[in-house]
């Protein structure tokens, strides 16, 4: 997940707005447990994605939601007896341990609810990571006075999870090319990760000197910053947030009543 | 004053010594270096001379943000490097490109990169483009502008760093080793970028293995080894002084394969190869023979498809159209595992496969995945060859790059495979290393074995292969036995800095 050169809508919106958007929607989404509007919630964001015309990126986090609200829901099912019964995953039938495991509506809700609220705000998330240049977000952050220490964390976090992801790649196809296998059984697997995971940090370690010096050695802690693009706010920041201004008062009269 | 120039002093180390925290020998030991403003200096020496930490001791970084011992004085621009507050105010006159391009890009375009510095200056924005314009121009990376830096080949990530550095506009640039990994031509052009600054008043300190490029822009030349300094002059003058000398031992033009019938069919056969990445091509239709026996060079500038091409050999990659066949056997379908045992391949940056607690570990772990039997004899065996068998109880990330890099190709020659595939096998290495890496690779090819070598230096290539591959954009443009149609680098008498310290001992102080 990372920014994405495009021209669109959502690109062209100040980065405040969009962190505006992305604050909104995280508090939205923690406020209620209700599905139906964590549902027009995440359906909200969807919506300003396609209009963006930024629908395809967010396609990529289906999978991992996907697997996400499987694990919630086989957690939920196993340990929450809430409502009414639909089924058993041990049917009654069973000897001896028939009945087991009942499958309730409140696991069930409970686990919708938790992967809308994921969905809602991972998409909100990605929004503004794929649409916004990771110096403007510093610029806003600066503005709003973050510390910059957490602004600068932030920044290497997006930057270099994509570069530990290549350089895992790399030191697996290093392993490969040396017929690893990765072992079997669980303690196997595990023993399998340390080709992989001890480069891997020792690597990143090795990085981490370099990379504070070249932050400090740009001055990024002088605290004096001008961005090279305008980032003033346009008509676009305005409509986007009256439309954010009228999406919260709904949803909060609909909490209230 | 600098007494060498006469001009004003940018740049000032007296008597600097320098001990790491829990290291017993010193890294400096008792440097003296004066810079002019306006000169530049070119310091070299083998792997281990301390030629990073008198960068980082110049910067004012050891003094700032590392531990350790340090003695003498270090002055820039007429300041002792203590009395500045932070490496931040040390950075409005000095600006360092290191050795590791990748862990100094943080943004995530290359337009962002460059102008990332020039926004904390206080400059204008008409001055912020026009410097961001001048310097992806004269780095010759306009046309990556929106790429992620994570995607760019080495080199390319190279350039990126030194033009962020560069567009910070500072009075003095310090380099570790900004070109290792940059082609002939990217490496002239940064070359003449830094002596066309220079003369406008620009003072460089460039740490660099590569001799032909540098030593024509500098205006002095300085050997460090063992932590001192053993020489301090004019390029030319040193060149004169009979400095360039043959590696020793090392096996320039490489002893024949034992004779082969002329029948012999190709170990490695490419036909019709395309690679896409993601819809893009970087593989644009290849035929391509090797013979058993042959040492191969796969030369190109970066990003001209060598590596993508060769990682179809053991299957780290397979054909998006044609085939790549391996001693018999299908690389498109085979499992790699399966074709580990007839390709070894060597890795650029050794740190890229070491994990075990000792050398002798690192060795047997491809031959335990194989189930050769008991792996103590081959073990043995390979780091003969590659003469580390005294530092098989060493942990591996103790090693010096060069000891890495022959660990890397120890591991993989232990698995007895009949191609050895090398992506860069010397970079970042010295003279004795590279002679050293490349006397191996001789030996092996007289055992049988068939070397493919992935070089973006076309003078290694000259030097040590019975056949040079050219590539450009994805296709092969160029089969023959050397390359010497092309025009040489000046200075080009033998490949670079690779010939500079094999007799540095023996010099003259």
């Amino acid at each position: 997940m990372q920014y994405v050169t495009r021209e669109s809508a959502f690109h062209r919106l100040h980065p405040l707005t969009k962190l505006i958007f992305a604050a909104v929607v995280v508090a939205l989404a923690v406020l209620t447990g209700d599905t139906v509007m964590l549902a027009v919630l995440a359906g909200a964001v969807v919506a300003v994605a396609v209009a963006g015309g930024l629908a395809r990126d967010l396609v990529r986090q289906v999978p991992l939601l996907i697997s996400l609200a499987a694990s919630l829901l086989a957690l939920t099912v196993l340990t929450i007896r809430s409502g009414e019964i639909i089924c058993y995953l041990v049917p009654p039938s069973v000897p001896v341990i028939g009945g087991a495991f009942p499958v309730t509506v409140g696991a069930i809700d409970l686990a919708l609810a938790m992967s809308l609220r994921f969905a809602a705000m991972l998409f909100a998330f990605q929004l503004l990571v794929i649409s916004t240049q990771p110096r403007d977000l510093v610029h806003v952050m600066d503005r709003l006075r973050m510390p910059v220490d957490y602004t600068l964390m932030f920044l290497i976090a997006l930057r270099f999870i994509p570069s530990l992801q290549l350089e895992g790649k790399r030191i697996h196809e290093a392993q490969l090319a040396r017929a690893y296998n990765p072992g079997r059984g669980l303690a196997g697997k595990i023993r399998g990760l340390f080709p992989i995971i001890i480069p891997l940090v020792s690597n990143s370690l090795g990085k981490a000197t370099v990379l504070g010096l070249t932050i400090d050695l740009r001055g990024y802690r002088s605290g004096r910053r001008t961005p090279m693009h305008d980032l003033s706010p346009g008509r676009a920041d305005v409509a986007g947030i009256c439309c954010m201004g009228l999406l919260v008062a709904g949803y909060l009269a609909v909490l209230l009543v | 004053m600098s007494p060498e120039t006469g001009r004003e002093t940018a740049l000032s180390i007296e008597r600097v010594s320098y001990t790491y925290p829990g290291s017993a020998t010193p890294a400096l030991d008792g440097i003296d270096l004066t810079v002019a403003k306006g000169e530049i200096v070119f310091v070299t020496g083998p792997t281990g001379a301390g030629k990073t930490t008198l960068c980082l001791a110049a910067s004012g970084i050891l003094h700032h943000e590392y531990g350790g011992t340090l003695e003498g004085a270090i002055t820039i621009l007429g300041k002792d490097v203590r009395d500045y507050r932070s490496m931040g105010e040390i950075g409005r006159h000095v600006g360092v490109v290191f050795d590791d391009a990748d862990a100094q890009l943080i943004f995530t375009t290359v337009e962002e990169e460059v102008a990332s510095g020039l926004e904390n200056l206080g400059v204008s924005r008409q001055e912020m483009h026009r410097r961001l314009r001048e310097v992806m121009e004269a780095t010759g990376i306009t046309g990556l502008a929106d790429r992620a830096p994570h995607t760019l080949s080495g080199g390319q990530k190279q350039r990126v760093a030194i033009a962020a550095t560069l567009a910070l506009g500072t009075e003095i640039l310090i380099l570790d080793e900004p070109t290792a990994e940059l082609d002939t031509e990217a490496t002239g052009a940064v070359s003449a970028l830094l002596r066309r600054l220079a003369d406008e008043g620009t003072t460089v300190l460039i740490v660099e293995q590569k001799f032909d490029a540098l030593a024509a822009i500098a205006d002095r030349m300085v050997v460090i080894e063992g932590g001192r300094i053993v020489q301090d002059g004019s390029p030319a003058g040193m060149m004169q002084g009979g400095l360039l000398q043959s590696p020793a031992g090392a096996a320039r033009h490489p002893a024949p394969a034992a004779a082969l019938p002329a029948e012999a069919l190709p170990v490695v056969s490419v036909r019709g190869l395309v690679h896409h990445y993601d819809g893009v091509a970087a593989i644009r239709g290849l035929d391509f023979d090797v013979a058993p026996g042959e040492i191969v060079a796969v030369v190109g500038e970066n990003g001209s498809g060598k590596t993508t091409l060769v990682k179809h050999f053991n299957g780290l990659l397979r054909p998006t159209e044609g085939t790549v066949i391996v001693d018999g056997l299908d690389a498109a379908t085979v499992p790699i595992a399966q074709l580990a045992r007839r390709v070894g391949l060597v890795f650029q940056n050794p740190d890229t496969m070491l994990f075990a607690e000792t050398v002798e570990d690192e060795v047997a772990f491809g031959l335990k995945n194989i189930d050769s039997g008991d792996p103590r004899e081959p073990v043995d065996a390979a780091l003969r060859e590659v003469g580390l068998l005294h530092r098989k109880a060493a942990y591996p990330r103790s090693l010096s790059r060069g000891e890495r890099q022959r660990l890397a190709i120890a591991c993989v020659i232990a698995m007895k495979p009949k191609v050895i595939v090398l992506d860069e096998p010397t970079t970042g290495l010295d003279a004795r290393e590279s002679g050293r890496v490349m006397e191996i690779l001789a030996r092996l090819r007289q055992d049988g074995r068939t070397i493919i070598m992935v070089t973006h230096d076309r003078l290694l290539g000259e030097e040590y292969a019975d056949r040079i591959v050219r590539m450009e954009q994805g296709r092969i443009v160029r089969d023959g036995k050397t390359c010497k149609e092309e025009p040489c680098p000046r200075l080009c008498s033998t490949s670079p800095g690779r010939a500079l310290f094999t007799a540095s001992t023996h010099l003259p102080n």
